[in-house]
C-alpha cells in the first residue's frame, strides 16, 4: 500500500510567499529602538581598577631596567619569558617532575615583602605570619654585592594537594622589587635549591647596557617614544612656531604632534613630537630603539652615544641631538633620522625627524629651529 | 508557467547548481576574510541575500554572487518542494524521507541559530555584580533618565542606525536625536595644550578634551571597530548643542586599555587624569530632566545577577602553563528567591534562564596579584534556542540511512536465500 501527495499547483504560491514573507520578517529583528528599565549603576566602575595599584605605586614598566646577566646551572632549561618576567627557567627530571624559576622585578615595594610572601605562603598551604616573624624565617642571601631575603617554604598545594615547595627571594635594588622564585615538588626544590643559590650568586646588573626594546608587555605604540603630557605641561602651555610647507596630521593616541614634510617626487618625511614622564626610559634606550627598531641599525653602547650625539642649545637649556641613517624597518627604503631629546624637570621630550634622506637633509636646520622655538 | 516554476524548483539541476555555487561562495568568503576580515567577510558574503563585488587576493573585482541566506533559502525551497512533490509513504522509503527530513531540519536549524543566537560576554572584577552582558562587537546609544529611586530607564538606539543624516524620535524622548555625522571606526588622541590650535569637533563634553579622528574599519580579528558619532539634541524649541558620543568613552575595557598605554609613559597620576575625562559621563536637560548618554557596547539585561566571587587562574605545578580558569560567581534570582554558588569552568558552563554561560577569559593569578590589580574574568553568553536542531537533525538523518541500508540488506539477504 502506498499513499502519493501531489501538492495541486494552487497551493503553491502560498506557500511560497508565506515563507518568504516568515523569513523576511524575522531577519529583521534586532535593530529597533529598545526601552528598558534596570537598577541603577554604581558610577565607580571606572575607578576599580584606578585605585587597585597601591599608593604610591610607581608605574610598570615604564623604568629601564638594567639587564641581568647570569650563569645558567646544570640541568635548567631557559624558557620563554612571559608576561612580566624577565627570564624564565625550568628544571625537569626523568620522572616527569618539573620545577619553574622566574625572575620579575616590579616598581617600588611591590606593595611589600610580607604581603607577597605571604601569598607564596598561600601557594603551599601555609598560614601568613606578621612581617616580625616573617623576618625570622627570612635566610640571608647575596645578589650582586647587596643582601637578598630567602624564603623557603614548604608545604602541600593546595590545589592538587601534593608536597609543594617555594624559594622565593626578594630583593630591593635602585627602587625595584626583584623577584626571584623557584616553585615545585617538594623533593625536586629541595635537590635544586644548592644550584638555585648559586644561580642567585652568579646574578649580575649590567646598569650602562639600558634595554633597547619596550619592556613585554609594552602596548603596540606608533612613531617614537610616544607620551602624553603631565599636569605641568597642562599648566606650562607650551606654544611653537610650525614652519611653512609642515602639515599637521592626527598623530594617534599616543604623539603629542605629528607634522608631514612633502619632498620632490613624491618623497616625504615626518616629524613626530611626543613626551614621557621622568626620563622617559634613558637616552641611551630611546636612541637604541630609534636606530634597533627603525632604522634597522645595531644597538649603541654608552660609549657611542657620547661619541656620536651632539649637545644643541635650546630656550632655558641644553638638548641631545643624534643624526642616523639606515633603513626604514615599515618601507624597506633609505632613510635618515634627526632626534632632538630635550629633558625638563619631570620629563623629557622627543622630537623626531625621520623620512627619505633627501628631505631630511633639507628641512635638518629648520627642524632644529623648530625644536628651538618652543615654548614649555 | 507555473507547472514550468515547480518543475524547476522540484529539479535536481538546480540542487546541483545551488551547491556549486555554495562552493564557489565558501571559497570566495574564505580568501576574502584576508583583506576584509573575518567578521566583515562573513556578514557580506554569508549573511546577505546578494553579494555586490567581492575581493579576490586583494583584487576588487565587480562580481555579483548569490549570498549565503539566497542559496541556503533557495536549497530549502528545493529539497522542500522536491521531498513534497515525489512525496510517496510506504515502509520502504520510510529511510529516504527520514534522511531528507533531518537535512531539512539541519537547514531549518541554521537559520534558526543565524537569526535567533546571541553572543555576548560578561566581564566582571571580583566582588562585583552584573545583571546584564555585553556584546563583543556591537554598540548602542544609550539614553538614560531616572525612573524611580533606584530604577534607571534606557533608551538604546542600535550603533547600526548610526548613520550620517539619520534623526531618531521616540516617546520616551523629549528630544530628536540628530546624527550629524557617525564612523563605525575612529581613532582618539588626547587634546594636549599644544595642539588646540585646531578646533575640537564640539566645545561640549568630552571633544574638549579628545579629538575623535575617522578611522579605516579594521580587518584584524583581534581589533574590533570603536565608532563615534557627533549628535545634536534638538527639542521643538531650541538645539541642545552638538556633542561627541564614541565607543572610546563608553566602554571600561577600552578606558582602561588608554589608561594602561598612557600609565607607561605619562605615569599613572597622569594617565588616571586623562582615564577621568574620558570617562566622565555626558548628559543633557530636558525640562529638570536629565539624560545622560554614551555610545556604549550593547547590553542584554537578565532577570537575575551574577556575582563574580573568585577568579582562579591556576598553573601546572612548576611551570607557568595555565591548568585551569575557574569562575566562581553567585547567582541571585529575587523572582525566584534563588540565591546559590556556582563554578564555572572549562566543559562546564552555567546554563540559566536560557543562556549558557561559558569560561571565556581571566585576568587573575599570580601575576595579577604581583599587579596589585583586581582579579577579574569573562563569561562568553551565549543563548540559542536552535542548539538542540543539529543534534536532532544528524540523529534523524543517521536514522534515515540506517533504516534504508537496513532495508536494502533484509531485501537482499531474503533474495538471496530464495
Amino acid at each position: 500500500m502506498s499513499l502519493s501527495l501531489h501538492l495541486s499547483s494552487g497551493r503553491w504560491p502560498r506557500l511560497l510567499v508565506a515563507f518568504l514573507l516568515s523569513t523576511a520578517l524575522t531577519g529583521c529583528g534586532g535593530d529597533e529602538i529598545k526601552v528598558y528599565r534596570v537598577p541603577k549603576e554604581k558610577a565607580t566602575e571606572v575607578a576599580v581598577q584606578a585605585g587597585a595599584l597601591p599608593e604610591g605605586h610607581p608605574e610598570i614598566g615604564g623604568l629601564a631596567q638594567p639587564r641581568l646577566v647570569w650563569k645558567k646551572p646544570e640541568g635548567w632549561n631557559e624558557a620563554k619569558a612571559s608576561e612580566m618576567r624577565v627570564a624564565s627557567f625550568n628544571v625537569k627530571t626523568a620522572d616527569g617532575k618539573q620545577a619553574d624559576v622566574s625572575i620579575i622585578p616590579l616598581p617600588g615595594t611591590a606593595g611589600g615583602d610580607a604581603t607577597n610572601v605571604n601569598r607564596w605562603r598561600g601557594q603551599v598551604g601555609l598560614a601568613s605570619l606578621s612581617p616580625e616573624e616573617l623576618k625570622k624565617t627570612a635566610e640571608a642571601v647575596e645578589i650582586a654585592g647587596q643582601r637578598a631575603e630567602l624564603y623557603d617554604l614548604s608545604g602541600q598545594a593546595p590545589s592538587t594537594g601534593e608536597a609543594a615547595r617555594i624559594l622565593g627571594v626578594i630583593q630591593h635594588r635602585d627602587g625595584t622589587a626583584w623577584f626571584f622564585k623557584m616553585t615545585g615538588g617538594e623533593a625536586l626544590v629541595a635537590a635544586e635549591k644548592p644550584r638555585f643559590v648559586e644561580f642567585l650568586k652568579s646574578l649580575q646588573f649590567q646598569v650602562a647596557e639600558a634595554q633597547p626594546q619596550l619592556p613585554p608587555a609594552h602596548p603596540p605604540i606608533s612613531g617614537t617614544a610616544t607620551a602624553a603630557p603631565t599636569a605641568s605641561s597642562l599648566d606650562g602651555k607650551p606654544t611653537w612656531q610650525v614652519p611653512a610647507g609642515w602639515r599637521e596630521i592626527p598623530g594617534g593616541e599616543f604623539l603629542v604632534a605629528k607634522f608631514t614634510i612633502a619632498g620632490e617626487g613624491g618623497a616625504q618625511a615626518a616629524v613626530n613630537v611626543s613626551m614621557s614622564g621622568g626620563d622617559g626610559g634613558g637616552l641611551l634606550a630611546n636612541v637604541n630603539r630609534w636606530r634597533v627598531q627603525q632604522l634597522g641599525l645595531p644597538a649603541w653602547y654608552d660609549a657611542d652615544l657620547k661619541k656620536e650625539t651632539r649637545s644643541m642649545e635650546i630656550e632655558g637649556g641644553k638638548a641631545v641631538l643624534v643624526e642616523l641613517s639606515g633603513t626604514d624597518a615599515r618601507t624597506g627604503q633609505l632613510a635618515r633620522l634627526v632626534g632632538v631629546v630635550v629633558p625638563r624637570t619631570g620629563q623629557t621630550w622627543f622630537y623626531k625627524l625621520m623620512g627619505d634622506p633627501k628631505v631630511v637633509a633639507g628641512h635638518k636646520d629648520e627642524f632644529a629651529r623648530f625644536v628651538q622655538t618652543v615654548k614649555y | 508557467m507555473l507547472n514550468r516554476l515547480v518543475k524547476i524548483f522540484t529539479s535536481l539541476r538546480l540542487t546541483v547548481v545551488l551547491l556549486a555555487f555554495g562552493i564557489v561562495l565558501v571559497f570566495v568568503g574564505t580568501v576574502a576574510q584576508a583583506d576584509e576580515g573575518l567578521y566583515q567577510a562573513q556578514f557580506r558574503y554569508f549573511k546577505h541575500w546578494l553579494v555586490w563585488g567581492i575581493t579576490f587576493f586583494g583584487h576588487r573585482l565587480p562580481v555579483a554572487l548569490p549570498g549565503g541566506y539566497l542559496l541556503g533559502t533557495l536549497l530549502l525551497i528545493n529539497l522542500v518542494a522536491a521531498h513534497v512533490q515525489r512525496f510517496e509513504w510506504g515502509w520502504k522509503k520510510l529511510g529516504i524521507q527520514l534522511a531528507h527530513t533531518g537535512v531539512i531540519l539541519l537547514l531549518v536549524g541554521q537559520l534558526a541559530t543565524d537569526l535567533l543566537s546571541h553572543e555576548t560576554v560578561l566581564r566582571f572584577l571580583e566582588g562585583e555584580t552584573k545583571s546584564y552582558s555585553e556584546s563583543p562587537r556591537g554598540y548602542e546609544l544609550a539614553l538614560v533618565s531616572d525612573a524611580a529611586a533606584d530604577l534607571e530607564e534606557v533608551v538604546a538606539i542600535p550603533g547600526r542606525l548610526m548613520t550620517k543624516g539619520a534623526e531618531f524620535k521616540h516617546a520616551n524622548l523629549p528630544f530628536t536625536v540628530r546624527v550629524a555625522d557617525a564612523w563605525r571606526n575612529s581613532e582618539i588622541s588626547f587634546r594636549a595644550p599644544m595642539q588646540e590650535h585646531a578646533a575640537p569637533l564640539t566645545t561640549n563634553g568630552v571633544a574638549r578634551h579628545f579629538d575623535f579622528h575617522h578611522a579605516a574599519d579594521t580587518s584584524s580579528m583581534d581589533e574590533k571597530d570603536i565608532p563615534t558619532a557627533i549628535l545634536e539634541f534638538v527639542t521643538p524649541e531650541r538645539s541642545l548643542g552638538t556633542w561627541v558620543a564614541s565607543g572610546w568613552s563608553g566602554d571600561r575595557e577600552t578606558i582602561a586599555n588608554v589608561r594602561e598605554g598612557y600609565r607607561r609613559r605619562a605615569g599613572p597620576q597622569m594617565a588616571d587624569s586623562i582615564a577621568e575625562k574620558l570617562a566622565a559621563s555626558q548628559a543633557i536637560t530636558v525640562a529638570g530632566k536629565v539624560f545622560s548618554f554614551a555610545l556604549r557596547p550593547g547590553r542584554v539585561y537578565y532577570r537575575f545577577s551574577l556575582t563574580l566571587l573568585n577568579a582562579t587562574h591556576s598553573v601546572y605545578a612548576g611551570t607557568d602553563i595555565p591548568k585551569d580558569f575557574r569562575s566562581r560567581v553567585r547567582l541571585q534570582n529575587p523572582q525566584t528567591g534563588e540565591d546559590r554558588e556556582v563554578e564555572i569552568y572549562m566543559n562546564s558552563p552555567l546554563r540559566y534562564g536560557g543562556l549558557t554561560f561559558y569560561q571565556y577569559q581571566m585576568d587573575a593569578g599570580e601575576t595579577v596579584a604581583s599587579a596589585g590589580r583586581v582579579p577579574s574574568s569573562a563569561l562568553q553568553v551565549v543563548r540559542n534556542p536552535g542548539w538542540l536542531t543539529p543534534y536532532a537533525g544528524c540523529f534523524i538523518v543517521a536514522l534515515g540511512l540506517g533504516i534504508q541500508f537496513m532495508t536494502h540488506l533484509v531485501g537482499f539477504v531474503s533474495r538471496k536465500r530464495a
